[in-house]
């Protein structure tokens, strides 16, 4: 039994994880348009 | 004429402007600060002819008037304030005769500030040893100014600087570049809104946010007559005056500056003309290519099959080690499987970034993107397009982002819209472990190893798909553009080997972090998705194996078959079944349509997803190869991967487009996902076909 719910505990959390990591947007990249040159990230510097 | 006059000593970083400044005076030097900050000024007094003596200030080393640094913007505040004590009366600006394209730039800007600007030529004694030819005279008419040729190692040229110095009010103060020409509209109501003042200062004051006397950049904002521009439509002016500043340095040169380079008679130079012959240049690129594959073959075997062992072994000492129960299936068949899946490409990709590295860091780098731009060119793109090409052997995202140095928009996006056919990373482990299997392990004419050969024809092929990509865009996009390339060669080096080392540990430590978590969460939903079905078969897998076989299977062969049935009815097997008609005529089996559809996310996915479906219900301690290797086509017989499914499944994963975070990037980007949709499309639909045309060909 035990094992079960920590293979469950476990599903969950990979689940969580790639939902996360592939459909989650934080606010401030959800901001970020990346068009604007000036930022430090943008590539021109 | 005061008895003493100010001297701005300017240059770009590296040009020995330094040795210019302790030539023109000698131990008459002071070492400080500049007030408040921690930046080195350094002035000094030159004895001048007739009594006279100069006050020379050596400003920081400085590329353009576009500061972005604390260091760069003493310059800027200096040029632009006339009540600084400082403020000079003659400004020299000390260039390298090698790169005076780049170095000619600050020339421009400073000599544009209405200040008398001398152009000191330094490294002069390298002229002839470089093949480089100079009409002084031509220069100084085109550039408005007095030019010294000067050479700081040999002590030449100096006493003609000073005579110059002494005469600097007979230098025109006339601009290079009308700053109108920027954006006319915007300069003219900046004229209006401020007649007395100099649209070019002023011009600085707006981008640079220095003062200017009493004008600042808030003042010029706060002016109700003037209306400024958003800080985005600035920065583009701004790249637009160093567009239209080359335009005239490079007219400049043109008629003034020549390179002989068959005259150059230094090593670099030597090893230049070799490196970028049209023939021979190529044939090196490609020699130093063929050997870095089969390098990364022939040195990585031993630790990748060391590691495969390995991590076989512990999946088996976890099983008996740990209490039994589907957690411990969890961790044996799942977890470790999956993990071992991407660290046994350690070894490989550690060599391929170790190669590239030492290329870049020897200069060769730069070599091979001048070589190459020749051949892109052909093609629509420009050299600039082979950085990113070659940045997408580590991963598209970087190199969808090093394409914002690209000017011209159409370049840009169809560079964009081509890198991810070049091999990255995440194809490696899909192309190594196919290779392994279906190529055999032999030797071409007694030197080469036929499986390096073939991963040194995948990567060629993601090239050429890309160049070829790139040409049937430009037929198709109809955007107008113009653009022009500009590189600068490094002097060739000794490869530092900490940078070397660095660069392969992080390189190596991103790609084995970053897929690895992704792998190791796609690892332990598809084991679960294994381990459990929905139907009445997956429960009663025994009692169906009995009743079809009865007693005639021997122990392991009955829990083979009753992993197989457990497997085919859990939830992956009925996904996989689902799918199957789709990858059927290129020749997979459900198995690897499941994990076709789980490496979508990331590629490198593919071989921990069947490491881990073909380790569920297995009790064997056997290498993930070994694994893929007994798998049998269960419609046509004989093995899964063999020669005309292996060449499918490379030719899949060499143009389909199986990754989320790079359509993201090019959704970023191009700030539309009309580009990623047609890049997912287009790309899966050459996949598919080509992947088909292999396998029909080859069965």
């Amino acid at each position: 039994m035990i094992q079960e719910i920590l293979v469950l505990v476990t599903f969950l959390i990979a689940v969580g994880f790639l939902l996360k990591k592939f459909f989650w947007k934080s606010p401030q990249k959800a901001t970020d348009t990346g068009s604007a040159c000036g930022k430090s990230d943008c590539g021109c510097h | 004429m005061p008895k003493q006059i100010n001297v701005a000593l300017i240059g770009n970083p590296n040009t020995g402007k330094t040795s210019v400044f302790n030539h023109l005076t000698g131990l008459n030097q002071q070492v400080g600060n500049y007030p408040g900050i921690t930046v080195e000024k350094k002035e000094g007094i030159c004895k001048l002819p007739r009594g006279l003596k100069a006050h020379i200030l050596d400003l920081p080393g400085t590329y353009s008037l576009n500061a972005s640094s604390l260091d760069e913007n003493i310059v800027i505040e200096l040029l632009l304030n006339k009540n600084d004590k400082d403020y000079p009366d003659v400004a020299v600006v000390v260039s390298d005769v090698e790169n005076l394209k780049r170095n000619l730039l600050l020339f421009t800007q400073i000599k544009d500030l209405g200040i008398p600007t001398i152009l000191v030529i330094n490294m002069a004694d390298r002229m002839e040893r470089k093949g480089i030819s100079l009409d002084v005279e031509l220069m100084e008419k085109r550039l408005q100014t007095k030019i010294a040729l000067v050479s700081a190692r040999k002590k030449t040229g100096i006493e003609e600087l000073k005579e110059l110095i002494i005469n600097h009010r007979q230098i025109s103060t006339e601009p290079c570049v009308n700053a109108s020409s920027i954006a006319p509209d915007y300069f003219d109501r900046l004229r209006k809104a401020f007649p007395n003042q100099s649209l070019y200062k002023l011009w600085l004051v707006i981008t640079q946010d220095v003062n200017f006397g009493n004008l600042n950049r808030n003042s010029l904002e706060n002016t109700p007559d003037f209306q400024t521009k958003k800080k985005s439509d600035l920065k583009r002016l701004q790249q637009k005056e160093t567009i239209v500043r080359y335009q005239f340095i490079n007219g400049v040169l043109k008629e003034t500056f020549k390179k002989d380079v068959a005259a150059a008679k230094d090593l670099r130079s030597r090893l230049d003309r070799i490196l970028t012959h049209q023939v021979w240049g190529y044939v090196i690129f490609f020699g130093i290519l063929l050997l870095i594959f089969q390098a990364i073959y022939d040195w990585s075997s031993y630790p990748m099959d060391l590691i495969d062992s390995t991590f076989a072994f512990l999946g088996e000492w976890t099983k008996d080690a740990l209490p039994s129960g589907v957690f411990t299936n969890l961790i044996s068949e799942g977890i470790i499987p999956g993990l071992g899946g991407i660290v046994i490409f350690i070894p490989q990709i550690a060599f391929l970034f170790l190669f590239i590295s030492l290329l870049e860091e020897s200069g060769y780098m730069s070599r091979v993107v001048f070589l190459m731009d020749r051949v892109m060119r052909r093609f629509g793109l420009s050299g600039k397009s082979v950085v990113p090409l070659v940045s997408g052997t580590a991963c598209a995202i970087p190199a969808v982002m090093a394409t914002r140095n690209i000017e011209d928009w159409k370049e840009r996006l169809i560079t964009i819209l081509v890198v991810p056919f070049t091999t990255c990373s995440a194809r490696l482990p899909v192309y190594l472990i196919i290779i392994a299997l279906v190529i055999p392990n032999e030797r071409v004419l007694g030197i080469f190893n036929l499986q390096g050969l073939t991963l040194m024809l995948l990567y060629l092929l993601g090239f050429g798909m890309s160049v070829f990509s790139a040409w049937v865009l430009n037929k198709i996009l109809k955007i107008k553009s113009k653009t022009y390339f500009v590189i600068e060669m490094p002097d060739y080096k000794l490869p530092l080997f900490k940078n070397v080392g660095i660069n392969v540990v992080e390189k190596t430590k991103s790609f084995v972090f970053g897929a690895g978590k992704i792998i190791l969460a796609i690892s332990i939903i598809l084991w679960v998705l294994a381990s459990y079905g929905p139907t009445d078969e997956f429960d009663r897998a025994e009692e169906i194996v009995s009743e079809q076989y009865g007693e005639t299977l021997s122990s392991e062969e009955f829990e083979n078959h009753v992993a197989s049935v457990k497997l085919e009815n859990s939830y992956i097997g009925m996904m996989g079944k689902g799918i199957e008609p789709i990858v059927r005529p290129l020749g997979y089996d459900w198995k690897i349509g499941i994990a076709i559809v789980s490496s979508f996310a990331a590629r490198e996915v593919f071989v921990g997803t069947l490491a881990t479906i073909y380790s569920v219900g297995s009790d064997e301690e056997k290498t993930i190869k070994d694994r893929m290797a007994a798998e049998t086509n269960p419609i046509l017989g004989g093995p899964l991967f063999n020669f005309a499914s292996g060449i499918s499944l490379l030719l899949f994963y060499a143009f389909a487009m199986q990754c989320m975070s790079t359509l993201a990037i090019v959704k970023r980007e191009t700030n539309s996902w009309k580009w990623p949709a047609l890049q997912l499309v287009a790309m899966s639909g050459i996949a598919y076909v080509a992947a088909l045309a292999a396998f029909q060909l080859l069965k």
